[in-house]
């Protein structure tokens, strides 16, 4: 296929702008008028995928809308019905099947997210926070002029900064952000690991489009289930926000206790619980400690399998990173997970604290998780669900996502070992929570030519 | 052979359902409304019987028209499909069917043309009714082809008693250990086994489809 039109996608769904600071606008719109008047004025704001040759912007603005916020807008019925079940619904009302249950349930979420008053998601990202405040003043007085929104809520996120630069460390102390997938079409470095496995099991190639953005074939060959008409769909994809917060307190204590019974002390626990040493480096490629020449090496950092580690002595078959992106870990050269693909974005939020510094789990700190996909329910749902909250695939039973898991206080987490006693095999068991959600939902992120045809009330389903 | 995968047996019966205009309500929705009120846990009948692995009962009412350029076509009846992994061999499956679980299978397959007249209490006229049904499997997915309904319970049960024993052991002294797993080994030998259907989570019946 030939390249992307950039300049009709959001660029937060074609790049990972890694700007340093964030924030996040939720909006409840009134009416549908106002609310088109107000996509209309904000539509020249808004941050196409189109190449930064001049460098890059003070800050950027996308948008994206709820189900309930396509309601609000007057969308024909015809069309809204041709939304994906899963996103008609919302996110609280998936929350049983994605394992939200408990402390993790919508009882538990932050205000705004427990009734359906989120509308609208505008992500603004910048260079400082003097240019989102900028920004911001600029989308709240387009607010002002259009009339019909309230912001009913806004979240902060920032990078960790170090000697004056922004790093991609989240708060339990651990590099993340590497390998998102490439999509055929869409311009960006290529880096080995980030796409699909191809039959000789080492070559790795771009995604097919549809993976990301409706309206392009997907790996079955197959368009997306997307809205009709074609033009609204094609060129978007959808959102899952999801507000998690980081109890920091019971982490840090926790692989203090557990460090002291495994024979390969704290940082090689810590990193089996990832698959990735703290600096990022992965230990399938490095067991027995971190190299910043791999991490930070593009063509090494993400370019590993795990076809011969079916043992898990390297990295554990639990391991975040091995879980959630299972690579050749079940046969067939990956070709069971390419349809099971979801791009990354996000930010931490809440202020960072060194190792020595005291912290407590109910510190506001957490990270921003928004993952882009062409199915929600066949890509983030069923990672989260089947990968995150239930171990079967990996062999592994009912175990959970370490790190990610709702335990309710029954997690287990096995670390295999190999015959040395650098290595000896560990079991982890009642693992506490360590991650809890706050809350978040589902959006649709429209191509800049649909976000016209919604502003202009030209949505013609027939 | 094709009904078989390992030691597990592929069944699958097909029973056509009376067609009765002046039965109300009709078979099939007699048939129906008692498939909804069974269990899926230790008081499934298939968990009451032995050696089901997995079962499953579906009413076919018909092929459905899918428009052109499919031709139209119609089944001649209304079908019951009964699908089972199961243990061993038929004939003592089906046997073990009749002998326990003779009501359900009465009040279900009672709304068949054919059924015995004296239902399962007649067991060999039950069994070579039920053969009589049967088609051959051919390609199926057993997800335990090599231990019987018992045994792979048995093995769930240990797998996670000395999962949980490990986990209490660790950084314990060895004399200690061996002590504390001659104990664990001899208790888990005398435990009896947990009975089919109770390790399941609790769920209700649905009618199926991706989003549920």
């Amino acid at each position: 296929m030939s390249k992307l039109n950039a300049t009709d996608i959001q660029g937060f769904v074609l790049r990972g702008y890694n700007l340093p600071v964030a924030r996040y606008l939720f909006l409840r719109l009134e009416d549908a008028q106002r609310g088109r008047t107000l996509v209309s004025r904000l539509l020249s704001q808004v941050t196409t995928g189109q190449r930064w040759d001049g460098g890059k912007p003070q800050s950027t603005l996308n948008i994206g809308f709820t189900f309930g916020g396509l309601q609000r807008l007057e969308l024909p019925l015809a069309t809204l019905i041709t939304f994906p079940v899963e996103f008609q619904q919302g996110m609280r009302h998936r929350a049983e099947l994605l394992g939200d249950t408990g402390v993790n349930s919508p009882d538990h979420w932050d205000p705004v997210w427990r009734e359906d008053q989120v509308h609208v998601w505008l992500g603004i990202n910048g260079q400082s926070a003097d240019a989102l405040d900028a920004c911001q003043a600029a989308v709240l007085a387009t607010l002002e002029e259009a009339g019909g929104a309230a912001v009913v809520g806004v979240q902060d996120a920032a990078a960790e900064v170090v000697d004056g630069r922004p790093t991609t460390s989240e708060h339990f102390g651990f590099t993340d952000g590497f390998g998102n997938p490439e999509y055929l079409g869409v311009e960006r470095s290529s880096q080995p690991g980030q796409g699909k496995l191809l039959d000789d099991g080492k070559t790795w190639a771009p995604l097919a489009t549809g993976e990301l953005l409706l309206g392009y074939a997907d790996e079955a060959g197959e368009l997306p289930v997307a809205p009709v008409p074609h033009l609204l769909a094609a060129n978007g994809t959808f959102m899952v926000y999801r507000k998690l917060h980081q109890n920091l307190a019971t982490f840090r204590t926790w692989l203090d206790q557990q460090s002291t019974l495994y024979g390969g002390g704290k940082e090689k626990l810590a990193a089996k619980l990832i698959g990735r040493w703290r600096d990022g480096t992965p230990i399938e490629l490095s067991p027995d400690k971190p190299d910043p020449a791999i991490a930070q090496d593009p063509k090494r950092s993400t370019n590993f399998t795990y076809g011969a580690d079916a043992d898990g002595s390297r990295c554990p078959m639990g391991a975040h990173v091995r879980r959630v992106h299972p690579r050749d870990a079940f046969g067939f050269n990956g070709r069971l997970i390419n349809r099971r693909r979801i791009t990354r974005r996000g930010l931490p939020y809440g202020p960072f604290a060194a190792e020595d510094q005291p912290v407590a789990d109910k510190d506001d700190r957490g990270v921003i998780f928004m993952a882009l996909n062409a199915s929600i329910s066949r890509q983030f749902e069923f990672v989260q669900q089947q990968w995150i909250q239930y171990g079967n695939d990996s062999h592994l039973g009912n175990d959970k996502d370490v790190l990610m898991g709702n335990h309710g206080g029954h997690g287990r987490f096995v670390v295999p070992g190999d015959t040395t006693p650098a290595n000896p095999p560990f079991m982890c068991s009642h693992l506490p929570d360590f991650v809890e959600l706050r809350g978040g939902d589902y959006f649709f992120l429209p191509s800049i030519t649909a976000l016209g045809m919604i502003a202009l009330e030209l949505v013609d389903p027939r | 052979m094709a009904n078989t995968n390992g030691s597990v047996y592929g069944l699958t019966i097909l029973s056509p359902i009376i067609d009765d205009a002046n039965a109300t309500p009709s078979h099939d929705l007699q048939i129906r409304a008692y498939l909804a009120q069974l269990s899926t846990r230790e008081d499934s009948p298939f968990a009451i019987a032995p050696g089901t692995h997995l079962a499953r009962l579906v009413v076919m009412d018909d092929v459905i028209y899918v428009g052109m350029p499919s031709c139209e076509e119609h089944l001649k009846s209304k079908y019951l499909i009964f699908e089972s992994n199961c243990d061993g061999d038929l004939d003592s499956y089906l046997t073990g069917l009749a002998d326990t679980i003779p009501s359900h299978l009465d009040a279900i397959w009672s709304h068949c043309v054919g059924y015995p007249t004296r239902g399962a209490g007649d067991r060999q006229a039950f069994i070579s009714y039920m053969k009589a049904c049967q088609l051959e499997t051919t390609f199926y997915f057993a997800a335990v082809n090599d231990k019987s309904v018992p045994a792979t319970l048995r093995a769930l049960q240990t797998q996670t008693a000395v999962a949980d024993f490990i986990a209490a052991h660790q950084g314990v002294d060895p004399e200690t250990v061996q002590r504390d797993f001659l104990d664990f080994a001899a208790q888990l030998k005398s435990l009896p086994t947990l009975p089919p259907g109770s390790m399941g989570p609790y769920r209700a019946i649905r009618t199926g489809g991706h989003n549920e």
